[in-house]
């Protein structure tokens, strides 16, 4: 029963812990871009059909103009920090990748001050060339070429359209410090693209909300009827963080509660069974165990224990990183096993300790005549 | 060997004191098969304890091999206790979930000799009462008389020079108590000292010296 809900035990810590290692370790990562300073226009169109594209390029222009504004590229609704994404597969030689796709213009590295590892970002110019040409990360090249340099190499998606490398930026966490470093496809947008309308606009540093006012209220002059919101990407992270870290609070709590529920099953069985073995202790002091003996003995027969049922866990835990479960790092796994291992075993020598403690200080000759 | 100067020994609780023991003195010598007698509450046990180390008197000092063990620590009395003395219980005190010979080795765990130290001096000890035959049992198996052979083999593995037997035949029907009791006498002629426990006046006179208790008070 004791070796069931040890086991139990490990594996829930195993799970909560997997999950914690995992977060952290994202966490550790950069994001791969600045959003200090920087907006997210959204607009929708609604209603209007005429010039959608023409209207979304003026106001573009218009943003463009202010001297508040250090630079603005229009990118489709998977925002950073958004909780819209958009994915696909992309195939070259044979190896297939998903990916994360956004449509941006030929701004976005400026705006989010990206790190070009590789190549250049897509220019307008670009659109005259036979093949889309698309910006992809680190974590897509390394996925999708594996040895092989990325730039100037053509992928098809869904085996339709064709794109071409032209260059690699380094990482890009668009959900967030949480989000582990996925594939991603930077893609020009079309000139006549009516569906994508956000711009990111990156403000002067000391831009406040007076300047949002009057940037609503000349957008919605020019572009009468339609929608218009404003988003600060400070404030969208901390959402998008707080979407993550809830579940894992809870996870936590709720495996708080289990363990208390673990250790005090742990401590009071302990208890039982030292008062079930008062004669034993007596006997073995008689027969020359110190106090120090006796403590050790009990907790090292828990210990024995905890062994035997953490044996049974580690068959089930160590099928995670073997199998590739959920496609996590498997480093992530084997942190969390030998965290779950450590957890354990203080939890049983606390446990432990202190029915083995008052144990050991029993009267021998007190012990040897309890019934 | 064992020498106890005007023990006393009182239980107290918040609201009671009794006098379990009160001005004991007494010397066992070297070689004596000794045993104390008495009413049942009149503080055999705790005198056999107190010379066993497994309890303090309240006033009073105690000797053993001419060292006053008052000052000892924990680590000193279980030492003592491990080193020079053997202890036979009326209810044997086997553990159960151990075999005979797991039994026996006990108190050589203490003396972290190696494992087959301890199985050879278990099987001499076993062979000694004549229960090298069911070594690999366990208690449950055994007949009352077995088990107290068993526990004298577990009292005189580690070779002490002093045994204490609280009651060692209380439990067993005469033909069985005296082939215990002829087991110690073997034993003491070999040179142990014994103290034992009784409550049986047969017993007692083939013994050396007989100790009489009355209300925690020396008669005789």
């Amino acid at each position: 029963m004791l070796i069931i809900e040890i086991w139990a035990s490990f594996m829930v810590l195993f799970g909560v812990l997997s999950l914690i290692v995992y977060n952290v370790r994202n966490y550790l990562q950069p994001v791969g871009f600045e959003y200090e300073h920087v907006w997210n226009l959204d607009l929708a169109s609604n209603q209007d059909t005429l010039e959608v594209a023409a209207k979304l390029e003026r106001a573009l222009q218009r943003v463009k103009a202010y001297p508040e504004v250090e630079s603005v590229s229009r990118m489709s609704s998977n925002t950073p920090f958004s909780a819209n994404q958009m994915g696909n597969s992309v195939t070259y030689n044979k190896v297939e990748v998903g990916a994360d796709f956004y449509s941006t213009d030929g701004e976005l590295s400026k705006t989010l001050d990206m790190k070009m590892l590789k190549g250049r970002w897509y220019q307008e110019s670009d659109r005259v060339s036979k093949f889309v040409p698309i910006v992809i990360n680190k974590a897509m090249e390394d996925k999708l070429f594996l040895d092989e340099a990325a730039i100037g190499k053509v992928i098809k998606v869904d085996d339709k359209k064709s794109f071409k490398v032209v260059g690699v930026v380094d990482k890009f966490k668009s959900r967030g410090e949480f989000m582990s470093d996925e594939p991603a496809v930077f893609e020009l947008l079309a000139k006549d693209d009516v569906w994508n309308a956000n711009m990111l606009i990156k403000t002067k540093p000391g831009t406040d909300a007076n300047f949002e006012a009057k940037l609503v209220k000349e957008i919605a002059v020019m572009l009468p009827g339609w929608g218009i919101e404003v988003s600060y990407l400070t404030e969208s992270r901390k959402n998008r963080q707080n979407l993550t870290l809830v579940p894992v609070l809870i996870f936590l709590i709720v495996s708080g509660f289990l363990l208390t529920n673990v250790a005090l099953g742990l401590f009071g069985i302990l208890n039982l069974n030292i008062s079930k073995r008062k004669n034993e202790i007596g006997l073995r002091r008689a027969m020359g165990a110190t106090e120090s003996r006796v403590t050790t003995q009990f907790l090292g027969e828990i210990w024995v224990l905890a062994s035997f049922s953490l044996l049974l866990g580690l068959i089930f835990a160590v099928q995670f990183p073997m199998m590739n479960v959920f496609d996590l790092d498997s480093e992530v796994y084997i942190i969390a096993i030998f965290a779950g291992i450590v957890v354990i075993y203080l939890i049983v020598t606390l446990c432990a300790w202190f029915p083995s403690k008052q144990a050991a200080r029993i009267h021998p000759a007190v012990a040897l005549h309890e019934e | 060997m064992i020498r106890l100067e005007n023990v006393e020994k009182v239980y107290r609780t918040s609201s009671i004191e009794t006098l379990a023991l009160n001005n004991i003195n007494l010397n066992v010598k070297k070689g004596e098969f000794v045993s104390i007698m008495g009413p049942s509450g009149c503080g055999k046990s705790t005198l056999l304890n107190i010379m066993g180390l497994l309890d303090a008197p309240s006033k009073g000092y105690i000797e053993i091999d001419g060292s006053r063990v008052e000052q000892y620590t924990d680590k000193n009395l279980a030492h003592l206790r491990n080193q020079k003395l053997g202890f036979i219980f009326q209810s044997f005190h086997l553990i159960n979930d151990l075999s005979v010979i797991d039994n026996v080795e006990i108190p050589l765990l203490y003396r972290n000799s190696s494992a087959k130290e301890r199985k050879e001096l278990a099987q001499e000890a076993l062979e000694k009462v004549g229960l090298s035959n069911r070594m690999k049992h366990f208690p449950k198996q055994l007949s009352g008389g077995q088990k107290q052979r068993v526990a004298i083999a577990r009292a005189i593995v580690g070779k002490p020079e002093i045994i204490l037997a609280d009651e060692p035949t209380g439990n067993l029907d005469s033909v069985m108590g005296n082939e215990i009791l002829n087991i110690l006498q073997k034993l003491n002629e070999g040179g142990a000292t014994i103290v034992m426990v009784t409550h049986d006046d047969a017993m007692a006179k083939k013994t050396h010296r007989l100790i009489r208790l009355f209300d925690g008070t020396q008669v005789v």
